[in-house]
């Protein structure tokens, strides 16, 4: 019987988030091209990092942006792994690792984020020095 | 009743291969293997910028190593990593939510021309200084 079988344990959560991230990606990676190769400084010098994270939006905007990706990345290599017949322990097991791994590396990415320092110099000056 | 050929189960590597392909196919087998990459390049992505924390000579130091020939061509073929997953992940959304099923198949041959467009674009935003550099 179906009867209690909702949609909301069938996966379709992550079904949708998965569509609606990506698009919140499609959009943040736009943007992230245009700023990392604006100039060939722009995203490989300190002093271009440093400039932007200035602005607590381009940092909150990255955090985001690591956070989105993250899910979007692990949910999605989670969704092959659902295309094989996974025994209990398999899958328990890989869900394990994909969480550990995912949570370790988001959070080095957001204490890289904030460990970048605010200085007391205007932006304005960093941009031309 | 139309005869199916069973599928062999023993050679089921063999079998996925004759498959015949249409472009919904290929689709799905390069959003597969573009989404792990990139799932790959973004792990290596906040390792590479940790550095970060370290300040500015560290973190120069540690970029010098990114902004080579070599690597500056290899980003350039990430972009068509990023560029395939972004397209057909529209392609993916349009089929689910607005009726794309009817036309999926054009979809998929736009999303190529507009994904090489873009990907030559990316290629000269990327490489304009050399290319200014050489032609002066």
């Amino acid at each position: 019987m179906y009867k209690h079988q909702n949609s909301r344990s069938s996966g379709s959560f992550s079904w949708v988030f998965q569509r609606v991230t990506g698009l919140i990606l499609v959009v943040v990676m736009i943007g992230h091209y245009i700023l990392m190769h604006y100039t060939p400084e722009s995203g490989h010098s300190y002093d271009a990092v440093l400039a932007r994270m200035q602005s607590n939006w381009y940092r909150v905007l990255d955090l985001t942006f690591i956070v989105l990706a993250m899910y979007h990345g692990l949910n999605g290599v989670w969704g092959i792994f659902r295309d094989y017949k996974l025994k209990q322990w398999q899958a328990i097991t890989i869900m394990s690792l994909l969480i550990i791994v995912g949570l370790a590396f988001t959070l080095w990415g957001i204490k890289t984020i904030l460990d970048i320092p605010y200085v007391q110099t205007s932006t304005s000056e960093l941009l031309v020095k | 009743m139309a005869e199916f050929k069973k599928f062999d189960q023993k050679n089921w590597v063999k079998t996925n291969l004759n498959y015949r392909k249409d472009s919904g196919s290929w689709a799905w087998i390069l959003h597969r293997i573009t989404g792990l990459a990139l799932m790959a390049y973004l792990f290596m992505h906040i390792y590479s910028l940790s550095p970060l924390s370290q300040g500015r000579e560290a973190f120069n130091e540690f970029m010098s190593h990114y902004t080579t020939p070599f690597f500056m061509a290899m980003e350039w073929f990430l972009f068509a990593f990023v560029l395939f997953h972004s397209l057909n992940g529209v392609r993916i959304v349009l089929v689910d939510w607005a009726d794309g099923a009817r036309y999926h198949k054009a979809l998929y041959r736009y999303s190529i021309v507009i994904g090489v467009v873009m990907f030559f674009a990316m290629g000269y935003v990327m490489f304009s200084h050399e290319i200014h550099k050489l032609f002066k």
